[in-house]
């Protein structure tokens, strides 16, 4: 102890210590310069998503932040001043460190970005014109980008397979795949059913099934989406349309109650496919490869004329044939409503509106589609996007919740005499053969079916791709969607459907928009969706004028023709004046 | 012409000069010239104040060929706004292409190849030998010197011919391209120009004896439409209507661009700013211009007719089909467009009727954010009124011609 509090001059001078790294500029956080920009970051953070947050990007071809690392496509290579020998080093690879240097647009960089691509290109069919990729392809892109320089190549190139269908929904061609091994890592990591594989050494690399085994997963059209160049397209998209003619709009996918965030893509008023939209909290950014499909009967058998007994009518005569026939059964008690958990929150607003003040009804009998598969990544087995919507609708109307079995119990027994169905979907054909017993049938349907064809009074429904609106999925989280094209035919949404019934029946509520609806109805759920902004999205009658295209085309250009335009001027919708395709 | 109805009045009769003079009073008229009249010069109103046959006022009114073209530029890529250029002063297009060319040029910070730059000339020479015999012979027609027009479109056509052969069109050529020219010459090409040279210059003599000492016209252009040197400058004036009134400026001798600086070609310049020197212009840069076509055709280089910046220019046709690089870059140039490098940049060229300025701002992408046009028509236009003020209606015709305003170049 007495030696401690000796004065310390009387002891020698120590040797330096020698020194150690630099105390971290932001305790916490990793601070390193990125082509002289200074980063903070997250200790962990990779070179590429570090030179993001501010503002540099860097190319690459394999890496993707919800799969393993795996360098193999060289793009990202950069120079890091604590890089051996003065390598240049993968970016997806490496960590930011402390104090270190990152250059991304040195002359050695950019040569390498240029051999990388040559290289990748060595063996890469002449193929744009007839690849589906072209347009969205990352070849095309960072070879305008970082190359442009022409082939020296005056060999043959590789032959490999071109049309190697790997199973229902993916079809891959070797010969453009550059093997970045995105599509092998999905499958292994991501689905834990390691389906594809790469065979063979070298320039004769490709990617494979195993023999017998095709590509049979149930999430396999993420590989598509996954291949930064044309090696994998889907089946269902293959040669039906150039994406730079495509539009997107944000969607939900309806086909179950997960209600999957994607990008609806469309030309003219057809939808081509869906794209998985990046949500955290509820797709990551995948979906399954039935919901992929589900935007089908958007455009196929759908129900687009009115009709009054077999009959084709005009639809405000069916309007008010309808009408007529639930003031008649209104009274009775002998009317019921039916609601498909497939209509938005919107549509059932309204139509509830329509069943509790108009027609005095007090239960909701709930249809849909019936049960369907379901696992523990995102498939739910109920294949209706709204149910949740509806319980909320119910419960805020006072309405009580009842299974389409009871209403074809009370069919059948005659209790129940008239049916106004919101929504076609049934979950069997029996019931369908039991409800088509009523009297008489009010549907909305967007499709025909088993219900429509039974339909006394059919009203042609317009579905998700066609209308602003809610879903609310299983976690009862609304997700808004938005119009993709003017709803075809003679369609309306549920909603203006039900506000025609309704002015038909002495309703006071007339809205020209789904927002109407929401701003008008909402309030009633609003405590249920606590956060819910409706106007997160845009929608028709938002802004006057012209409506922008909601993501825009694929190659930037300016929507053009295809603005959504309100017909008057004045912003708003006129959903009954709408024209006909 | 706010006071329309005011001026219906009857105005007095201006004092006798003689005694035995009668009275004549008179009143003050409203005429409308055009839009669609023999003697206006394109598709433009004039609503012209007489008091008698002398011009109290003048209003003119334009847009009668309004296709909002530097709206429609930025709706479209870089490279596809050429044809819209062709439709500015449409006798002459290979000029607007070429304008426009070098400002994005500018923007691009791109080098076009010799061989490209004497094209450019070449062409542009050839087409302001259009556009003045178009104005000579229009003016000796709308003078009543129907035969000047005949020879005038002799001569004209077949320098369109020669245009023809090598970009394809003889009006809308859509010639020039960022980086160079669409076309090189064809086999024997050149013999055919000089062959058409020789008898442009016979036409143009001839109309240079029909015209320029005859005294119709003489007494119709000369002393009429004058607008003083200082005025011209004030007005903006370029071109020969500004060298008619004495200011020597053009910009081939200003800022000399592509390969005017090896050239030897003259300016012609006049005294009076008449009509008369506005047509003497006209006539002396014909034979210039054959001067400047001739010199280049000897000149001439083989040589790339466009830039190989593989960013800007596409690639070869055999490498687009053969190669994915090339397949790939035509098809990013294409769909995309050039990304022009984010800026702003103004490039002039002495068009037939003076200085034609684009002013283009890029934002990076592929096509243009905003286009402004600076037509050297405009300026000519605008000082009419004032020029035509006491004046008599017939004098309205040759000046009209002269000054030369082109629809499509003043209304975009």
């Amino acid at each position: 102890m007495a030696e401690e509090t000796k004065p310390a001059a009387a002891a020698p001078p120590k040797p330096a210590p020698p020194p150690g790294p630099p105390p971290p500029k932001n305790p916490g956080m990793v601070t390193f310069t990125i082509d002289g920009r200074e980063a903070v970051v997250k200790p962990g953070t990779n070179v590429i998503e570090a030179a993001a947050s501010v503002g540099v990007s860097i190319p690459y071809y394999c890496w993707h932040k919800r799969l393993s690392i795996a360098a193999n496509c060289r793009m990202c290579l950069v120079e890091m001043s604590n890089a051996p020998g003065g390598k240049l080093m993968p970016a997806c690879q490496m960590t930011a460190a402390e104090g270190v240097a990152v250059k991304t647009d040195s002359p050695k960089v950019k040569d390498q970005q240029r051999a990388t691509l040559e290289f990748l290109l060595v063996n890469h069919p002449v193929d744009c014109p007839i690849c589906d990729q072209s347009g969205e392809c990352k070849l095309q892109d960072y070879y305008f980008q970082y190359n442009t320089t022409a082939s020296r190549l005056d060999l043959p190139k590789v032959k490999l397979g071109k049309r190697v269908r790997l199973g229902s929904l993916v079809v891959l061609d070797q010969e453009r795949c550059i093997l970045c091994t995105r599509c092998v890592r999905f499958m292994s990591e991501v689905r834990k059913n390691p389906q594809l594989g790469v065979d063979a050494r070298g320039s004769h690399s490709f990617i494979a099934t195993a023999p017998g085994q095709p590509l049979d997963d149930r999430y396999s059209g993420n590989v598509v989406d996954l291949c930064p160049v044309g090696a994998l397209t889907s089946t269902d998209f293959r040669f039906r349309g150039r994406v730079w003619f495509l539009s997107s709009a944000r969607s939900i996918c309806g086909g179950c109650a997960r209600g999957c965030n994607v990008f609806l893509d469309y030309m003219r008023d057809g939808t081509y496919r869906y794209r998985p939209r990046e949500n955290e909290q509820v797709n990551q950014e995948w979906m399954c490869d039935e919901g992929r499909l589900s935007y089908k009967p958007m455009n196929d058998g759908r129900a687009l004329e009115a009709r009054v007994g077999k009959g084709k009518a005009a639809r405000s005569a069916a309007v008010a044939e309808g009408a007529a026939v639930l003031k008649r059964h209104a009274g009775q008690g002998t009317l019921a409503w039916l609601a498909s958990p497939t209509a938005s929150l919107e549509d059932l607003l309204a139509a509830a509106l329509l069943a509790r003040d108009g027609l005095k009804l007090s239960e909701v009998y709930v249809g849909g589609r019936g049960d369907g598969w379901e696992d523990d990544f995102l498939r739910r087995a109920d294949q209706n996007p709204n149910r949740a919507g509806l319980a909320l609708v119910a419960r805020a109307f006072g309405l009580a919740v009842k299974p389409a079995a009871d209403l074809a119990a009370a069919v059948a027994s005659g209790k129940v005499k008239a049916v106004w169905a919101v929504g076609a979907e049934i979950p069997s054909p029996e019931l369908a053969a039991t409800l088509a017993r009523a009297e008489a049938l009010v549907v909305q349907a967007v499709n025909e079916g088993e219900l429509a064809s039974a339909a006394t009074v059919l009203l042609p429904a317009s579905p998700a791709a066609e209308s602003d609106g809610t879903f609310v999925n299983f976690q009862g989280r609304p997700q808004r969607f938005e119009l993709a094209y003017w709803p075809r035919g003679e369609s309306l949404p549920h909603w203006a459907l039900a506000s025609e019934l309704g002015r038909a029946l002495g309703l006071t509520s007339r809205w020209t928009s789904a927002r109407q609806v929401f701003e008008d109805l909402g309030r009633r759920v609003a405590g249920d969706l606590p956060g819910f902004e409706w106007n997160s999205l845009p929608s028709v009658d938002r802004r006057k004028g012209l409506v922008p295209l909601a993501a825009g085309t694929v190659d930037g250009r300016l929507p053009g023709h295809r603005e959504r335009m309100p017909l008057d001027g004045s912003g708003n919708v006129e959903w009954s004046r709408l024209p006909n395709p | 012409m706010a006071k329309d109805t005011d001026n219906l009045l009857v105005v007095p009769a201006a004092p006798a000069e003689s005694p035995l003079d009668a009275p004549f009073p008179s009143k003050r008229m409203l005429v409308n010239l055009g839009p669609s009249h023999p003697a206006m010069h394109g598709t433009v109103r004039a609503v012209v104040e007489l008091d008698g046959e002398t011009i109290h006022g003048m209003k003119l009114d334009i847009g009668f060929l309004h296709r909002g073209f530097e709206k429609s530029c930025e709706n479209v890529t870089w490279t596809q706004v050429f044809p819209y250029t062709d439709r500015l002063n449409y006798v002459s297009s290979i000029m607007n292409n070429v304008g426009y060319a070098m400002a994005v040029e500018k923007l691009c910070d791109l080098e076009v190849p010799e061989r490209a730059q004497y094209l450019r000339v070449l062409t542009s020479e050839l087409h302001r030998m259009c556009d003045h015999l178009t104005l000579v012979s229009a003016m000796g027609l709308e003078l009543g010197a129907m035969t000047v027009l005949i020879y005038g479109m002799e001569a004209r056509d077949l320098i369109w011919d020669r245009l023809t052969e090598l970009c394809g069109a003889r009006l809308t050529s859509n010639y020039a391209r960022v980086g160079g020219v669409s076309r090189d010459m064809p086999e024997g090409w050149g013999e055919k120009v000089e062959r058409t040279l020789e008898r442009t210059a016979e036409m143009v003599d001839e109309i240079d004896r029909l015209l320029t000492r005859n005294r119709i016209v003489i007494d119709r252009c000369r002393g009429t439409g004058v607008i003083s040197r200082a005025d011209a400058i004030d007005y903006g004036f370029t071109g020969p209507c500004l060298r008619a009134s004495g200011e020597p400026y053009d910009v081939r001798k200003a800022t000399p661009y592509l390969v005017y600086d090896r050239l030897d070609f003259d300016i012609p310049v006049g005294t009076n700013g008449d009509n008369f020197d506005r047509y003497l212009m006209r006539m002396e840069e014909l034979k210039q211009s054959d001067r400047i076509v001739r010199q280049c055709l000897a000149q001439m280089q083989p040589g790339a007719i466009a830039s190989d910046d593989p960013r800007f220019v596409l690639p070869p046709k055999p490498e687009v089909y053969g190669s994915i690089e090339g397949a790939m870059a035509h098809f990013k140039i294409i769909m995309e467009g050039i990304k022009v490098p984010p800026g702003e940049a103004y490039a002039c060229v002495e068009a037939a009727n003076g200085e034609l300025g684009f002013y283009a701002v890029s934002d990076g992408s592929g096509r243009p954010y905003k286009l402004g046009v600076r037509a050297p028509g405009w300026n000519m236009l605008m000082a009419l009124p004032q020029i035509m003020e006491g004046r008599m209606l017939a004098d309205l015709i040759p000046t009209f011609d002269t000054v030369n305003m082109i629809g499509g170049e003043v209304e975009q």
